[in-house]
C-alpha cells in the first residue's frame, strides 16, 4: 500500500482499509456512476452537490451549468472535495454494532479549473458520456456552440486522493459467534430495466447494442 | 409545491426540478441506502465522507466510530451538508449534453448535534439498522454499554432540506430530434443478489425472510 500523500487524506478510522495506490483509487472513480462535490460558501458553510464525473489519465473532469453558483464557485479555483462510493454488499453481523458495508470510496482534494481548450473540451465530453455507458460517446451528437454557452466543464488533478475498500465477512467478537443470529453478507447490484424510446424518436432508428439488455447489470468498468 | 425555507436551499438550476415539502422529501431519505456528509474542516476546506443515515420523524441522524475525526469535529455543532441520491435511470438524449438522469436526491443543511441520551441511542442503534436492513434490529443483539460509548450518533433537524427529482423522457432541442441517435430512457434499480453466510455461521440457522426479500424502497413498516 502506498502512502497517504498528505494529512487529510490519510484514512485514521479502520487505516488497514485506506488505499492510496493510484490504481484503486482510479477504479473506484470509474466505477461510482456518480459522485458528490462539496465546497465552502462565503459564509463559511459546506454545500453538497451530486453530479456526474469523468476520469482522462490522471485527470478528473466535472461538468455543470454556467448559470448555477455553485458551477461558478467552482470553476473560480474554491476548493473543492469530491467523493464516490460504491457499495458492493451489506454486513450483517450478529450484533447491531457490528453491522456495516462493503464499499469502496474515493475521496479527491483540490482545485479545479475550467477547461478553455476545445480538444479538451470535446474529450472531456465524451469522457463523461462514456463513463456513464460506453458506446455511447460515439453515438450522441457532440456540444455545439449554444451548449458550452450554457455548460462549463472543470478539471481537477487526482493527486490528493485516497480511496477506502472494506471487503469480506462481518467481524463480530468471538463471544457472539455462538448467538443464534443469522450473519452475513447481502450483494447489491444495479440492475437494467427494459429501455423505452423516447415518444418523437425517428422510425427506423434501433436500439443499440451498447445498451444492457433488461435484468442485466448495468456494465461498470 | 411548497417555498424553499432558504435561499441556499433553493433550487436554481431547472427550478421546476425542486421541491421542499416533507412529503417529497422523507421518502427519498429513507429509501437511500447512504449519504454523503460535508462538513468544513479545520483548515477551512471542504470534506465528505460517505456515512449512513436515518430519519425518524422531524430529524435526521448520522452515526460513527466515536474515534472518527469527522464525527469528533462534527458533534461540536458544526454546520454540515448531507446529501443523497437515488440514481433512477438513464435518460439518452440525441445530444450529449441534454443527456441525463432520472435521480432523485435530499440535500439537508443544518448543524449537528450530538445525541447523550442512553435510551435514545439504544433505540436509533436499532433505527439505523434497519434503515439499512429491515427486521434487522428484532433480531441482532443490541449494544452494550461500552459498545454504545464507541459510537457517535448526531442530530440535524429537517427544517432546512431540498429535494430535486427528475424523471421522464430526454428534452432534445427541436433541431435535433431528426438526427439518427436513438433516444429514450433505460430505468436502473438496486437488486440484491444472492446472500452469503458467515463462513462462522452456526449450523441450522436459515438465512432470514427479510435478507432475501430485501428490497428499495421498503416495505412500509
Amino acid at each position: 500500500m502506498a502512502q497517504a500523500p498528505t494529512e487529510r487524506t490519510q484514512v485514521h478510522r479502520h487505516p488497514e482499509r485506506g488505499e492510496y495506490d493510484r490504481e484503486t483509487v482510479h477504479q473506484v472513480l470509474d466505477q461510482a456512476l456518480i459522485c458528490t462535490v462539496a465546497w465552502v460558501d462565503e459564509d463559511g458553510r459546506p454545500r453538497a452537490l451530486p453530479t456526474i464525473h469523468a476520469r482522462i489519465g490522471d485527470t478528473l473532469f466535472l461538468h455543470g451549468s454556467r448559470a448555477a453558483r455553485a458551477w461558478k464557485a467552482v470553476a473560480a479555483g474554491a476548493e473543492v472535495c469530491v467523493t464516490a462510493t460504491v457499495i458492493d454488499e451489506l454486513v450483517l453481523a450478529r450484533t447491531t454494532p457490528h453491522h456495516s458495508m462493503n464499499y469502496r470510496s474515493a475521496v479527491v482534494y483540490g482545485r479545479a479549473q475550467e477547461v478553455t481548450e476545445e480538444t479538451k473540451l470535446y474529450a472531456a465530453a465524451k469522457a463523461i458520456t462514456r463513463h456513464v455507458l460506453p458506446g455511447r460517446e460515439d453515438d450522441a451528437a457532440e456540444p455545439g456552440d449554444k451548449d458550452w454557452r450554457e455548460t462549463l466543464i472543470v478539471s481537477m488533478p487526482i493527486e490528493e486522493a485516497s480511496a477506502k475498500v472494506r471487503t469480506g465477512p462481518p467481524m463480530d467478537d468471538v463471544q457472539d459467534l455462538d448467538l443464534d443470529v443469522w450473519a452475513g453478507t447481502l450483494p447489491l447490484r444495479t440492475i437494467a430495466g427494459t429501455a423505452t424510446p423516447s415518444p418523437d424518436l425517428k422510425p427506423g432508428i434501433d436500439e443499440p447494442a451498447y445498451l444492457p439488455r433488461s435484468e442485466q447489470e448495468f456494465p461498470r468498468p | 409545491m411548497t417555498d424553499a425555507p432558504t435561499a441556499r436551499t433553493r433550487v436554481r438550476r431547472l427550478p421546476e426540478l425542486g421541491a421542499y415539502d416533507r412529503e417529497t422529501i422523507d421518502p427519498i431519505l429513507d429509501e437511500a441506502v447512504y449519504c454523503h456528509l460535508a462538513w468544513v474542516g479545520g483548515d477551512g476546506d471542504p470534506r465528505v465522507i460517505p456515512t449512513i443515515h436515518v430519519r425518524i420523524g422531524d430529524t435526521l441522524y448520522v452515526h460513527g466510530s466515536a474515534a472518527s475525526s469527522t464525527l469528533r469535529a462534527i458533534k461540536t455543532g458544526l454546520p454540515v451538508a448531507i446529501a443523497v441520491t437515488i440514481v433512477d435511470g438513464i435518460q439518452f438524449a440525441r445530444s450529449m449534453f441534454e443527456h441525463s438522469m432520472s435521480y432523485r436526491t435530499v440535500i439537508v443543511y443544518g448543524k449537528a448535534e450530538e445525541v447523550t441520551d442512553a435510551a435514545e441511542l439504544e433505540r436509533l442503534f436499532d433505527a439505523i439498522t434497519d434503515h439499512v436492513a429491515p427486521g434487522r434490529a428484532a433480531d441482532a443483539r443490541r449494544p452494550n454499554a461500552d459498545e454504545l460509548r464507541q459510537t457517535t450518533f448526531v442530530k440535524v433537524p429537517l427544517t432546512e432540506a431540498s429535494a430535486k427529482i427528475s424523471a421522464g423522457f430526454p428534452d432534445d432541442a427541436e433541431a435535433d430530434l431528426d438526427l439518427d441517435v436513438w433516444a429514450g430512457v433505460m430505468p436502473l434499480t438496486l437488486t440484491p443478489g444472492e446472500p452469503l453466510s458467515d463462513p462462522d455461521l452456526k449450523p441450522g440457522i436459515a438465512t432470514p425472510d427479510y435478507v432475501t426479500n430485501w428490497r428499495r424502497p421498503a416495505d412500509p413498516s
